[in-house]
């Protein structure tokens, strides 16, 4: 997430902030979350201002989290998607129905609809989603998208589909295969992939792609839409946007357009702006409301600083839901062995005037576990039964003199370093200097990642953020704690505190072979329960989004199903 | 002359294969993970390690730069794996010499994304250039002029303002006043001139290229008014002005010329450092010109890109140094070059 990928994508996501990852998001409640002027308007422009450049159309390239929700939207179906709401219930899309499993959810099978097509006229056919789904192998070529298909088709050596043998390609063509109509595709995974339709929907790597369109690294910012807008032109510019027309070919009989995407605006004049100073920029623009910004979103948050500009007729075109996206403190394993000490950092930690510093309710709510509540998961019970989040420095003092180590006991805290997070961490600071630490603040700057991923880094405490890929805590606990991908000789990977627990490992392993949703989701709450005990994190805060839009935009609304951010299915302008 | 042009010329080909090879230790000094970064969120160690293979990150720096220095000479293709060119060579981009290397972040080469990129930055440049230079040695040879009086206190004490305050404020001053709150100009985006004519395109470069030369302007103000006021002390305009010359021949004809010397200096250096990309502005303006894809290649880790600005920028700063060196010939006939 934040705005800064570059990975963009781990990087991004987690400097808490702005747009990667998938589905999650939410929070604040459905009903909270729709503007007053809910009328559908068909017609007209809509402007998108964005301050940011994607990194690639190419849908199996994709993984900024309002770049999924919002193609998903406009230009590429998906097999199925989730509806303009905070269900988390996928529905069917470009296939009949939400898929079919058998072998324990090992297999899973979907149809595709008569009638749907890409922009250039023809069908979109079986042999399209399974040559989608390979491109994501082809991890030399088709660099930065999602690719968790590789690990539940791992059995397979197969490179991609331009680098493959015959052998392999008959091989993955068995695996993913292709009935003789050419309509249905299955999934034979090699492991039991229970929630598979909630990524199939959050993500792209199974979409349909045509081969004849594909021209490898050449391909991505083309875009081949199947949805009701086509990109003018046909390519996307990195710096400059698009626009997007009514595509011709797409056939809302084959849709559910209250579910999935109303398509109101007959254009969408997409302005990026890839400058630090846009969002803010886009925001007073809105806030000024000038005739030409009065049918525009943006994708920028507005800047604290802006908080007191949204009053009267501003706060009518103001939303403030929560994000999809935590963010948590890691003790470093290599350092802090003593679980004491741990507990003692999460009793004394200052959590209400940390969010205080970050801008209050407006920018941030605290937290009681790492897993965003889009996800309907409990709050960690080590965390949650103490607490009144003021910090408790007499418990801390009591477990440090319980661990036997001397006082005040050093810590270094890393951070990426930002005004605000300056601010924020001096608050931590404070909080654990009373409860017997001695603190030392360390911001870093761009490299932040890869610094605090060492496993011989000195830093005691990091800051970390994440957000769900989709509606399950599987894409938040096993990347961020499991060590076994994790951990090598020269990184810890997402696992920054380098944490590896046989007990949580099992737990991992036995959700992962779950065979239906629910009991993968109960395990996973023991795996939490398990990071918590171990004081693997110290939940901070989930992020707030705070949206302006312009007068005339109408439906706005902010969904599970968008990340949270502007739900462009639904959003019309008046005319 | 053309002699000191050719070892002038062979010092420079020396820099920038220094200036290139700089770059690319310096980038690889850095504790980023480049690889890592483009292979997305949640790869595996083994993904990272397919990445920092197909990127080529793998190989020894001294193979990387070899690579590199080989692929100007005689050009190169992409992707990198011989295999998958031969297999599929609808994915083949033919990078001609001098081929300054491939962006896996953009999809393209890089000599296209500088071809793309530079004349927005040369279209920023030369309309700041111009303003910088009319409103500096006019503004300059006024408070020379009127040494002492009121005229020249204004005009330097506007100097110093325009240096006080950074270019990133200045732009967003005009971004947030000019553009939103008055409304007096729309909001800047580049537009070539083939796209919207002459018109549009200078009247969207107004405010960058303003912001851009204020900075500038303050400084040639400056100087102006000291060279000149160093000139008019000469012995010879003091015979000039004895001889009953008239002060507007003195200035112009005498005392300005030998002023020029240094200004043309300046500008030509100046100039040079705004061809590789005037980042702050283009950051601000979302100009997509060499600065605006600068930051971008270098917040992306993308090193081909980095390494081909830089190579950029700094063939512009050594060209424009030779000519300025070149030039004094012509402007100061008591210069030879040897």
């Amino acid at each position: 997430m934040k705005l800064r990928r570059t990975f963009a994508a781990t990087a991004a996501a987690a400097l808490g902030a702005t747009i990667l990852a998938a589905c999650g998001g939410g929070g604040g409640g459905t009903d909270t979350n729709s503007s007053g002027d809910t009328e559908s308007a068909k017609g007209g422009t809509l402007t998108v201002l964005q301050h940011f450049p994607f990194e690639s159309t190419d849908p199996q390239r994709i993984y900024y989290g309002v770049e999924l929700s919002w193609f998903r939207r406009l230009l590429y179906r998906g097999l199925v998607a989730f509806p303009m709401d905070d269900s988390n219930e996928v529905v069917p899309d470009l296939a009949t129905d939400t898929g079919t499993s058998s072998e324990g959810g090992k297999v899973w099978s979907f149809t595709l609809k008569d009638g749907v097509k890409w922009e250039d006229g023809s069908d979109i056919t079986c042999e399209d989603v399974q040559y989608g789904t390979s491109r994501v192998f082809a991890n030399d070529l088709i660099i930065g998208g999602p690719n968790y298909t590789l690990s539940y088709l791992s059995s397979l050596d197969y490179p991609g589909p331009y680098k493959a043998t015959a052998k392999q390609q008959a091989a993955f063509d068995k695996a993913v295969s292709c009935s003789s109509d050419n309509k249905t595709i299955t999934f034979h995974f090699d492991k039991p992939w229970a929630d598979f339709p909630l990524a199939a929907a959050s993500l792209m790597m199974t979409d349909p792609y045509k081969k004849s369109f594909d021209q490898g690294d050449k391909s991505k910012f083309k875009v081949l839409s199947n949805g009701p807008y086509k990109v003018e032109g046909g390519t996307w510019s990195k710096n400059k946007g698009a626009t997007l027309v009514r595509n011709d070919e797409y056939d809302p009989s084959t849709d559910e357009p209250d579910k999935l995407r109303l398509a109101l605006p007959d254009t969408i004049d997409y302005q990026i702006d890839p400058s630090d100073t846009a969002g803010e920029l886009f925001n007073d623009r809105l806030i000024a409301n000038a005739p030409a910004d009065q049918t525009a979103i943006t994708t920028a948050r507005v800047a604290p600083s802006q908080f007191p500009k949204i009053t009267g007729s501003v706060e009518d075109r103001y939303q403030n839901p929560e994000s999809p996206y935590n963010d948590y403190l890691v003790p470093n394993f290599n350092r802090l062995k003593d679980v004491n000490v741990r507990q003692a950092l999460a009793a004394a930690l200052p959590l209400n005037d940390y969010v205080k510093a970050l801008g209050g309710d407006r920018s941030a709510t605290a937290s009681e576990t790492i897993v965003n509540p889009a996800l309907d998961f409990p709050d960690n019970p080590a965390f949650a039964d103490d607490a009144d989040n003021d910090g408790d420095p007499d418990a801390a003092k009591a477990l440090l003199e319980k661990a036997g180590v001397q006082t005040p006991y050093p810590i270094k805290l890393g951070y990426s370093k930002s005004p605000t997070m300056d601010k924020a961490m001096a608050v931590i600071k404070e909080g654990w200097d009373k409860a017997g630490f001695d603190v030392t603040l360390a911001p870093l700057t761009d490299t932040y990642y890869d610094v605090i991923s060492k496993p011989d880094d000195d830093y005691d405490v990091t800051w970390a953020g994440w957000g769900a890929d989709w509606p399950s805590a599987m894409t938040v606990l096993p990347p961020l704690f499991d060590g076994r991908p994790n951990i090598s000789s020269t990184t810890c990977g997402n696992d920054y505190g380098c944490y590896d627990s046989d007990a949580f490992n099992k737990l991992v392993d036995q959700a992962a072979e779950a065979t239906d949703v629910d009991e993968q989701k109960s395990i996973l709450e023991d795996a939490d329960k398990q990071l918590g005990e171990d004081v693997a994190y110290i939940p901070l805060e989930i992020t707030k989004f705070n949206w302006l839009y312009g007068s005339k935009v109408t439906g706005f609304t902010t969904t599970a199903a968008s990340s949270s951010y502007p739900e462009i299915g639904l959003i019309g302008v008046q005319q | 002359m053309w002699a000191y042009a050719v070892r002038r010329a062979a010092i420079g080909v020396v820099l920038l294969v220094a200036v290139a090879l700089v770059t690319f230790v310096l980038f690889f000094a850095t504790a980023a993970n480049p690889a890592r970064l483009a292979c997305g969120k949640n790869c595996s160690q083994q993904q990272i390690k397919v990445t920092e293979k197909a990127l080529g990150y793998d190989q020894p720096l001294y193979v990387q730069f070899g690579t590199f220095m080989k692929g100007l000479v005689v050009g190169r293709e992409f992707p990198a794996d011989k295999e998958v060119r031969e297999r599929n060579p609808e994915l083949v981009t033919d990078c001609g010499p001098p081929c300054l290397g491939y962006s896996v972040n953009v999809g393209t080469t890089v000599n296209s994304l500088i071809v793309q990129a530079a004349p927005t930055t040369i279209s920023l440049a030369v309309v700041a250039l111009v303003m910088w230079l009319i409103g500096g040695v006019l503004f300059g040879i006024l408070a020379a002029v009127y040494k002492g009086s009121f005229i020249d206190r204004g005009v330097v004490g506007l100097t110093l303002i325009a240096y006080a305050f950074p270019t990133f404020f200045i732009a967003v001053f005009f971004l947030k006043y000019v553009v939103i709150k008055w409304e007096i100009l729309p909001y800047p985006g580049y537009v070539t001139i083939a796209d919207g004519g002459v018109f549009t395109w200078f009247e969207n470069l107004l405010l960058p290229s303003f912001t851009l030369a204020l900075v500038f302007m303050a400084g040639y103000v400056r100087m102006t008014r000291a060279f000149v006021l160093e000139s008019l002390g000469e012995d010879y305009i003091r015979t000039a002005k004895s001889k009953g010359l008239r002060t507007r021949p003195v200035l112009f004809k005498h005392a300005l010329r030998a002023a020029l010397t240094p200004l043309v200096t300046m500008a030509g250096l100046d100039f040079a450092t705004l061809l590789g990309g005037a980042i702050i502005t283009e950051s601000v303006f979302a100009y997509p010109g060499l600065g605006l894809l600068t930051v971008q290649s270098s917040s992306s880790f993308d090193l081909p890109t980095i390494v081909g600005v830089v190579l950029v920028a700094a063939f512009f700063v050594i060209v424009l140094n030779i000519l300025v060196d070149i030039s004094y010939a012509f402007i100061d006939p008591r210069v030879r070059l040897g």
